[in-house]
């Protein structure tokens, strides 16, 4: 055998050793990825709130957990565990002096509009940081539910023109900036806001709502991003069920009703759950729209931590994420319990007709019909009202119709100062940050997808650690980077581990987006019929070569799909980004909308109009490759 | 074409300790161009041996080897094998002649053809001449099963492997598919394993059948074997409907016995010198009310209408029994059967 004939058997042995192993050295590489990305972020944040001056500590866990401006009345249980009888007196006189009375109230300020108030008088209680978060997200999560399930019920029973455009829709507020929304409600509900536009057509105020009711504000918001989701699973679990099983329940006797209750609502119930539990996650771990509406005066941990960052109080800062991301992935571990104790939701054999909507102008007027109509009012108002008022706002002021918003745009990116804020700039490295994710967020995405449904049992592990992002808010992921990667880490050698401005922003978009991407191709993949790759194999296809000719093509609208939301989330991706684009001119357009805010709102509004122009653009992508998320 | 050989394989899931065992020490020799067919319930280990013969299982013990080469190490790409599953797995995205010529990317087309021809060839000898353009999804069941066939076979595998390919098909397709299938398999020629959980589809289509139970192999044979002389209760209760009862050797005569079951005294043929206990099988249809040996009388339960015959469930000694009678019996009924029409079972 000639050398050149031994090279070229070499060659193709090590090609054939790689095409072999290539899912398990992409499989390396994505791992490596995380780790650094991931892993070592989030670990640097950990190491951070138990170290203090090169020692081990949990003195800072001590000072937070027994403050009772983070804890509140349990921070002295923390203090004293053991003092038993003591917490339970306490407990005792605080219910002895709690009140319940029921009078009439004016609500509305200027209106004289009697409502039956139901006021539960508790002897002012400290609720801490900790608990007045938990406090709204419970709240934030009663109003999804209660906003989500009317829309979940019309959207399963009945036929009506758009309905599956309006199901789609539901994915919508995934993919819409925060910080877009926020001030989509500060264009809706703020002095100079669409709301009172229409009141003072009819000689009412103007009215301070956001200064007067913040919480509340915050709280529709809230609702606004996760009603839709709870529709969204709702509506997926009402229509698989078999409508034969209310068939046999009324056969077997039940009325209607009680057919209801015994037989769809326990086949709802987990979906509505899941919903439930996803919404106060997420709203556990709020900012853009706390910080935007609300400010410090309405902090949440997020916020709080945000703050802490900002005063340059790492450690607090550090030690605050850890005990809020200790909590979210108890409760994330807990859906994710939960999730797998459910059966999949799976097509029903059978499914009920939906019934049309307006048949005739009598139905029309029947109380149920009237009673969807009001709920499609409210929907609109609480839906479309905040993106109709941004556009709005964007093109008036407080006399008419002007293009001063734009104007001011233009002139600040002419005339700005080097050190101000730009709008082109933002726009500019919104799209490149959006296009730099989708090069790493895609191909991670999908191979942990294909690790996860090839590794069986294990999957679960794989997936659950891969799914990381979604436990961790963004806010604790930036200061991560921030004081792992930016700062740096020392690395055996003398060799530094430092990632700063752009790069570390492009990591943390693409770490809360891959997830995304996996959830949309998993599914896919998942439900491939094993023995076509078998078949390919057979037929003499390696196994690489069978994912390439017959698994990914199959998952390809999963892939774009997952592709879109990954775009979307980069350009929408405020949390981490303002921590890292800090003193840069790393901004991007939602870091922008934040900063102009501060002064007044119409350049922000008109930035946050810009903004919802580039994401319903990425949306029409999800939609047309009909892109379906698991989430 | 090829001889396969699987010894002492064993297939374990899971760890020593909690997994569950898929396979037992299982031996099987498939001579070159037989179709073969591995038949049992579901759960009995067929598809784990067809997996692991294709490569797409590890066995835990024992080796599989084709004309004699271990396979150990040969990842499925590389055993020049023809697969046709349960599901077909065909592939949605490509048309019927693409998914036919898959595999000719990866091995090359009989000499003196091209891609295109040996497609057209296959297409035609599964009678699906003209459908080449279609997606799969365009074709009825049957038809998809055809194609899948056509895309195992189009590489010229050493080995054909099919997996129940015609379970999801009614039965009347599934007779006129078995006659093609045999039709085609012994034109060409190439050593089939077959799987299927009929046993009337084993006994029809087969050279030689393994019945399997439980990851194991209960008897390897040719039909009619099987039929007449099964080993194994598990056999003679599998294959076809069968009685099998339990008696006592009173007394020899060679191979002739007398034994008891219950109060009744039958004779036998072909009782083993080493055991008192004996087991042993009278299928339904050998037992005549017209026969003059080992006459006894069975109370009727019910009776199935069956057109040419009636299917008869009864008690005899306490014990369930089976007759095939040509009217339905009225009250009791006396039957007996020939010593030759029994058979003895080897273990008890």
């Amino acid at each position: 055998m000639s050398l050149s004939d031994r090279v070229t058997v070499d060659r193709s042995r090590l090609s054939a050793w790689l095409e072999r192993h290539a899912l398990q050295l992409t499989a390396l590489v994505t791992a490596a990825i995380l780790v650094v990305m991931l892993y070592v972020p989030v670990g640097v944040v950990f190491v951070n709130a138990v170290l203090e001056e090169g020692g081990l500590t949990l003195g800072h866990f001590a000072d937070v957990l027994t403050d009772p401006f983070y804890f509140g009345a349990v921070a002295d249980v923390f203090a004293d565990p053991l003092a038993i009888g003591t917490h339970l007196g306490s407990l005792a006189a605080w219910l002895g002096a709690v009140s319940i009375t029921l009078s009439l109230e004016y609500p509305l300020p200027g209106i004289g509009l009697p409502v039956p108030w139901l006021a539960v008088e508790t002897p002012g209680v400290r609720t801490g940081l900790f608990g007045f978060t938990a406090y709204q997200a419970a709240l934030s999560t009663v109003a999804s539910v209660a906003l989500g399930l009317p829309a979940a019920y019309v959207l399963a029973n009945y036929e009506f023109y758009g309905r599956r455009t309006l199901r789609s829709l539901t994915i919508l507020p995934f993919v819409l900036p925060g910080i877009m929304v926020a001030v989509g409600f500060y264009a809706m509900f703020g002095r100079g806001g669409t709301l009172n536009s229409i009141l003072g057509v009819v000689g009412f105020g103007p009215f301070a709502f956001i200064e007067t009711y913040p919480l509340a504000i915050v709280i529709l918001a809230h609702a606004f991003y996760n009603a839709p989701l709870v529709a969204r699973l709702t509506v997926a679990a009402w229509e698989s069920v078999d409508v034969r099983t209310v068939e046999t329940a009324r056969s077997l006797g039940a009325s209607k009703r009680r057919a209801f209750r015994d037989v769809v609502v326990p086949q709802l119930a987990p979906a509505v759950l899941t919903g439930a539990l996803l919404t106060f996650i997420f709203t556990f771990m709020t900012f853009p729209i706390v910080l935007a509406l609300g400010g410090l005066q309405l902090a949440t941990v997020e916020v709080w931590i945000y703050d802490r960052i900002q005063r340059l109080e790492y450690a607090e800062a550090a030690t605050l994420a850890i005990l809020e991301t200790i909590l979210s992935l108890g409760l994330t571990y807990a859906y994710l319990r939960y999730e797998s104790a459910q059966a999949g939701f799976s097509q029903a054999a059978s499914r009920p007709a939906r019934e049309p909507l307006y048949p005739d102008f009598r139905t029309a007027l029947s109380p149920r019909r009237l009673a969807i109509f009001a709920y499609g009012i409210i929907a609109l108002v609480v839906f479309v009202g905040p993106m109709v008022s941004l556009v709005i706002g964007s093109v008036t002021d407080g006399s008419g119709l002007t293009l001063r918003n734009y104007a001011f745009l233009l002139e600040r990116q002419l005339e700005g100062a080097s050190f101000q804020t730009l709008p082109l700039p933002a726009i500019r490295n919104s799209l490149l940050f959006g296009a730099a994710t989708l090069v790493i967020a895609v191909p991670m995405g999908v191979v942990l997808s294909v690790l996860t449904v090839r590794a069986g049992r294990s999957g679960t592990v794989i997936d659950t650690l891969g799914m990381l992002p979604l436990a961790v808010s963004g806010v604790v992921f930036g200061i991560g980077l921030l004081q792992g990667l930016v700062f740096g880490i020392s690395l055996p050698g003398g060799w530094r581990l430092q990632v700063t401005g752009a790069i570390a922003i492009v990591i943390a978009h693409a770490v809360a987006a891959y997830p995304f991407v996996t959830r949309n191709v998993s599914p896919l993949l998942a439900n491939l019929d094993p023995a076509m790759v078998e078949s390919a194999r057979a037929l003499g296809a390696s196994r690489l070569r069978a994912l390439l000719d017959i698994e990914l093509p199959l998952v390809a609208n999963g892939i774009v799909a997952g592709a879109a939301f990954a775009f979307a989330i980069s350009i929408g991706e405020f949390s981490s980004t303002v921590i890292l684009a800090s003193g840069s001119e790393s901004y991007t357009m939602p870091v922008a909308v934040e900063r102009y805010l501060g002064r007044r709102s119409g350049p922000a509004i008109a930035m946050g109009t810009l903004l919802l122009i580039v994401t319903a653009a990425s949306f029409v992508v999800i939609d047309r490759v009909g892109g379906r998320s698991e989430l | 074409m090829t001889d396969l050989r699987l010894e002492g394989v064993s297939k374990r899931y899971g760890t020593d300790t909690g997994g569950t065992t898929a396979l037992r020490d299982v031996d099987l020799t498939v001579r070159d161009g037989e179709f073969f067919t591995l038949v049992g319930p579901s759960g009995c280990g067929k598809t784990t041996t067809l997996r692991t013969i294709a490569g797409f299982e590890e066995p835990t013990t024992g080796t599989v080897s084709f004309d004699g080469q271990p396979m150990a190490e040969v990842p499925p790409e590389e055993r020049d094998v023809g697969v046709v599953f349960q599901s077909y797995g065909l592939f949605p995205h490509m048309s019927v002649a693409e998914n036919v010529g898959y595999g000719l990317q990866f091995r090359d087309p009989p000499t003196g053809l091209t891609v295109d021809e040996r497609v057209a060839d296959l297409l035609e000898l599964v009678d699906l001449e003209g459908m080449g353009e279609r997606n799969p999804d365009q074709l009825s069941g049957g038809q998809q099963q055809r194609v899948a066939l056509a895309r195992a076979l189009a590489p010229e595998p050493d080995l054909l492997l099919l997996d129940e390919p015609m379970s999801a098909l009614d039965a009347r397709l599934r007779e006129s598919l078995r006659r093609q299938l045999t039709r085609i398999q012994s034109t060409l020629g190439v050593t089939t394993v077959y799987i299927t959980h009929d046993q009337q589809e084993a006994l029809a289509i087969s050279d030689r059948l393994a019945v399997m139970s439980d990851g194991q192999v209960e008897q390897v044979a040719t039909p009619q074997e099987i039929y007449r002389e099964p080993k194994t209760r598990f056999v003679a209760e599998f294959i076809g409907e069968n009685n099998v009862f339990d008696g006592t050797v009173l007394a020899r005569d060679g191979d002739r016995a007398q034994v008891t079951v219950g109060e009744t005294t039958l004779e036998l043929t072909g009782v083993p010198d080493s055991t008192d206990r004996v087991s042993f099988c009278v299928r339904p249809a050998t037992l005549s009310r017209t026969a003059d040996t080992n006459r006894f009388s069975v109370a009727i339960e019910t009776s199935e209408f069956r057109g040419e015959t009636v299917r008869t469930y009864g008690q005899w000694n306490g014990m369930p029994i089976i007759l095939q009678l040509t009217a339905v019996p009225e009250g009791d009924v006396t039957v007996g059967f020939d010593p030759d029409d029994a058979h003895v079972l080897d273990s008890v």
